[in-house]
């Protein structure tokens, strides 16, 4: 038994990825857990409207932190501004009681919000009561009348269901798109369709083109299943959603075909997805929202393509957001697409090129040395015509 | 009564409806190599893991050292599998000593043979072939077996090392371990004292590799134009190989064989069918037997 | 179908000229000259390592030389067997023939047809249907040659077709070699098999990258220096260096006799076994007894 001991571990040794994932894993699952997962809000943006807009800044303290005042705007102004994603919550003021609407599809964000302004209230009726007991409304504002915009139950699911949508897209789009093309290098026949008369192109577009239709397939079910089931509500436009999902798919179908072209088995495709989704999944704002993720670690949320397809997702169905707001995830999501999707041809093409050989291509008990930089292409070779050649 | 390394009698494996070995019977003495000749799926591959005890004869009787297989006559074997058993991404050192450890044998049994001293240290997956399969064998015999089995031993490797890797069994063999041994390449029948041939998991032949090939003839045809012949003799439907320029035909005489071409120039001759063609004919002639029952290949 | 040029046309031939392959610091081809004719199978032999798979891969387009010419047919007209049948496990025979067919643009209804006729000469009509995976291992390489060799492909490049593979597949795919010879093709096979190598028209041999005899069978067999003896046993001392094991007697090769007596007919396994032998002890000086 001692020996079968011995022999895991220099095995183990020997083994930089399982390596690599037993010492990462958990020094990412202790950053994400001691910086980022939180539920706990310490920042509310909130605009101000209206008349008194001015004033607002001064009644309401932490942890409302006002971002704007327009005076000369009204009600219609304050929603699109909620909408657009600019705030969380916005103070309505004019004639009559001031109105604070909050943004509920920003869940944990509207929870804190109200349960500031209900201990507000609290505290007022309390200064009330003890200023002499009259009937009189208190000296200080009128109570605000608070209205949850968007989600109006506070529903868990009505925001959980969009961030859904983008997880199933990174699962077929990275994971299972991986593996199929890893398939192709471990069953040995990358080679032949080296040698084929096949463009690397169509060969690419050929590989990833069913992963694609399965994931906008998959993505389809599961949006029809929230709004028709669950009763997620789909409020914005569809083109632009769908837009969303097709740049967020370039990206996730991208990183899938990268990691396969670094990895010479299923096995270590699967490490290696694992790997790049699980912080997604964690620190995209799916679950813990992105306010509450510390600073200092949530600049690896904005390099996440998740986050993004996210933000976009919960803006279109849940807040009929329409495109012009969203240009920023917009852009990003399509930077982020054009440097993976680039990356991943090339390193496909290479793969497919007669030049760099590759280690453990194809046959295990062939151990032709192939490490090393790839050989230079100054050879020259002579293709199609033989000196003489028979008519086909 | 000195005990067989293998005595195995009317062994029988089903799976199901396929019946895998039927009624083999097969021993080893020692000091003896028995080469074990057949087609894939022949059944070999399960007899002999009948033989090391992996799996359990559906009916007939295996003893390996006078008794059923078991922990005990294991250690007393050495094995080296097609896929040579070797941890990839160990040393060989690491290797030899993890097998000496697991055969509870002392430190000195890991030692190193002399030809693989320069590769101790070198993690196997990055040796050529020919090298893993010397050491494959040095982990197999670091025990002192009494009984070696071999599974295609020396497939894919150059004549020179195959040679070398034969010099080996024949020294186990000489110290007086029995040796049985599968392989593909048809001279390496020469090197075995008895061979059995096998096909569709019966005994087909036994004996030595000239009594096997015994009286058998072909027809050999020296053609002008070879292509030619062999279109010929493949429209009448006979089996044709090509061997350099001349084509070999097995099992029919000269004179079907020129029936066969016409009047294309060729010479027509009979000669001696070699070991592996008389080993074809066997297979053939077993598989039409078999085709009456109903049997997946 | 390609009419067959004919064998030793001045100028029709395939192959290589001055081939080195470098994979970092190891020298995998060395300065290897090489001709394939249509309508002729050559074989290439040597050891694991030797150079066989990489100098099949140029020949296939799959792997571009470091220095050196390659003149290859363009992939259409290319037929490649990589070492381990290419050929898909989880789709079916005929699957695997549609697609091949679709790739090489062979017209569906003469793909079907010629498919179907090679595998039913090779014993695999009956398993169509079945998964590429789940054939035995000689099946398989079957269906790869098969593969290979649909498109009519004026160069066949056949990697270890027939290792590891029983003797009655092992007539088949021969069987498939000559035909696909006969029909024009220049055929390229790599083999451990020197029984096989002895049935194509000429041989190439690799040691450790570098040619160590071409021509055809009866030339390097020919050109083999010294003379071949037989003992019971390995001989004491120097002689003892070159001596090897075979058929349960041992060769004893004699690098500088003169005299032939008791000397017996050397084959091409002989020969080539001298070439790799002459080479380890020219680079090994003679330590003591060996081993």
């Amino acid at each position: 038994m001692w020996a079968m001991i011995v022999k895991e571990f220099r095995q183990l040794r020997r083994d930089r990825r399982t390596l690599a994932m037993m010492i990462v894993m958990p020094v990412v699952l202790l950053i994400v857990f001691g910086y980022a997962a939180s539920f706990d809000v310490t920042t509310i943006p909130t605009v101000a409207a209206g008349p008194e807009a001015g004033q607002v800044t001064h009644l309401v303290g932490e942890p409302f932190h006002v971002v704007a005042t327009e005076p000369s705007q009204g009600r219609a102004w304050a929603e699109q501004q909620l909408r657009d994603g600019n705030a969380a919550v916005a103070v309505v003021t004019g004639s009559g009681r001031p109105q604070v609407l909050i943004d509920g599809s920003q869940l944990f964000t509207a929870k804190a919000a109200i349960a500031e302004l209900s201990a507000a209230a609290a505290k007022a009726a309390v200064k009330g009561a003890a200023a002499g007991g009259q009937a009189s409304p208190p000296a200080s504002q009128p109570q605000p009348v608070v209205t949850v915009l968007y989600n109006p139950d506070l529903n868990t699911s009505d925001i959980m269901i969009p961030g859904l949508a983008g997880v199933v897209l990174v699962f077929v789009g990275t994971i299972i798109t991986s593996l199929g093309v890893v398939r192709e290098r471990q069953s040995g026949t990358l080679e032949q369709l080296a040698v084929m008369p096949l463009k690397p192109r169509d060969v690419f577009l050929g590989k990833i083109g069913p992963y694609f239709a399965v994931a906008a397939l998959d993505l389809a079910i599961v949006v029809s299943v929230g709004v028709g089931l669950f009763g997620v509500p789909f409020r914005g436009s569809l083109a632009v959603f769908a837009l969303g999902a097709v740049l967020f798919l370039f990206v996730t179908l991208g990183l899938g075909v990268l990691i396969s072209s670094v990895s010479e088995n299923q096995g270590q495709a699967i490490q290696l997805s694992l790997m790049v989704t699980l912080p997604q999944i964690l620190l995209s704002g799916l679950i813990f929202p992105l306010a509450s993720i510390a600073v200092g670690v949530r600049w690896i949320s904005y390099l996440l393509p998740l986050t993004y397809f996210n933000e976009i997702a919960r803006g279109v169905m849940l807040r009929a957001e329409p495109l012009a707001p969203l240009w920023q995830p917009f852009v990003l999501l399509a930077l982020l697409g054009a440097v993976v999707f680039t990356l991943a041809s090339l390193r496909f093409r290479a793969d497919l090129a007669p030049a760099a050989p590759r280690r453990g291509a194809g046959s295990p008990r062939r151990p032709e040395s192939a490490r090393g930089a790839p050989g230079t292409t100054s050879a020259t070779s002579a293709v199609g015509t033989p000196g003489t050649r028979s008519a086909g | 009564m000195t005990e067989l390394p293998v005595q195995a009698v009317a062994v029988t494996r089903a799976f199901g409806h396929f019946v895998a070995v039927d009624q083999v019977d097969l021993q080893v003495r020692p000091g003896e190599v028995v080469g074990l000749l057949g087609a894939n799926g022949a059944g070999k591959t399960t007899l002999i893991r009948l033989l090391l005890g992996l799996l359990r004869p559906s009916g007939g009787e295996i003893r390996l050292f006078g008794e059923p297989p078991s922990r005990r006559t294991r250690a007393r074997i050495g094995y080296v599998p097609q896929g040579l058993g070797l941890y990839d991404d160990l040393t060989v050192g690491e290797n030899l000593a993890f097998s000496a450890a697991a055969f509870g044998e002392g430190p000195g049994a890991a030692a190193l043979p002399g030809p693989l001293l320069r590769y101790g240290d070198t993690v196997v997956g990055a040796l050529p072939l020919g090298v893993q399969r010397t050491a494959a064998f040095a982990e197999a015999l670091a025990h002192r077996p009494d009984l070696l089995v071999l599974d295609e031993p020396t497939s894919g490797v150059d004549p020179l090392a195959r040679a070398r890797l034969w010099e080996t069994v024949a020294g186990a063999a000489a110290a007086g371990a029995g040796v049985l041994v599968t392989t593909h390449y048809m001279d390496e029948a020469g090197e075995c004292d008895r061979l059995v041939v096998m096909a569709a998991g019966r005994v087909v032949a036994r004996g030595t590799a000239r009594e096997i090939a015994g009286d058998a003839r072909i027809s050999v045809v020296q053609a002008e134009s070879w292509a030619a012949a062999f279109g010929a003799l493949e429209a009448a439907g006979l089996p044709v190989a090509l061997v350099g320029r001349t084509l070999r035909v097995p099992g029919a005489p000269p004179d079907a064989v020129r029936r066969a071409l016409g009047d294309l120039p060729a010479a027509v001759a009979s000669a001696p069918a070699t070991l592996e063609e008389r080993f074809f004919e066997l297979t053939l002639s077993s598989a039409q037997t078999e085709a009456r029952r109903d049997r997946r290949p | 179908m390609t009419a067959p040029g004919a064998p030793g046309s001045a100028g029709a031939w395939w192959g290589t000229e001055d081939v080195c392959v470098r994979f970092g610091d190891t020298l995998a081809l060395n300065d290897v000259w090489f001709r394939a004719e249509p309508g002729r199978v050559s074989a290439v032999v040597g050891g694991d390592g030797a150079g066989r798979t990489t100098l099949l891969r140029c020949l296939a387009g799959a792997l571009a030389p470091t220095s050196g010419r390659v003149r290859r047919p363009i992939p259409l007209e290319t037929g490649y067997l990589s070492a381990g049948s290419g050929v898909y496990p989880d789709l079916s025979v005929t699957e695997n023939l549609a697609f091949r067919a679709t790739a090489y643009r062979v017209p569906a209804q003469q793909a079907r047809e010629r498919g179907a006729e090679l595998l039913a000469r090779a014993g695999l009509d009956r398993v169509g249907d079945r998964l590429a995976g789940q054939l035995s291992g000689g099946m398989r390489q079957k269906l790869g040659v098969i593969a290979a060799m649909l498109h009519h492909p004026d160069l066949l490049v056949l990697d270890e077709p027939t290792t590891g593979v029983d003797p009655v597949s092992r007539a088949d795919l021969w069987w498939l070699i000559a035909r696909a010879a006969a029909g024009g093709a220049a055929v390229v096979l790599a083999t451990s098999y020197l029984d096989e190598a002895e049935r194509a028209h000429d041989v190439l041999v690799l040691d450790a990258g570098t040619v160590l005899a071409t021509g055809t069978a009866d030339q390097i067999v020919a050109a083999m220096p010294g003379t071949l003896t037989v003992a019971s046993a390995r001989p004491a001392g120097e002689a003892g260096r070159g001596a090897w094991r075979r058929e349960g007697r041992w060769r004893v090769w004699n690098p500088t006799a003169a005299d032939t007596a008791g000397a017996i007919a050397p084959d091409l396994q002989d020969a080539v076994t001298v070439a790799i032998l002459a080479r380890e002890l020219a680079l090994v000086p003679a330590a003591g007894a060996s081993r």
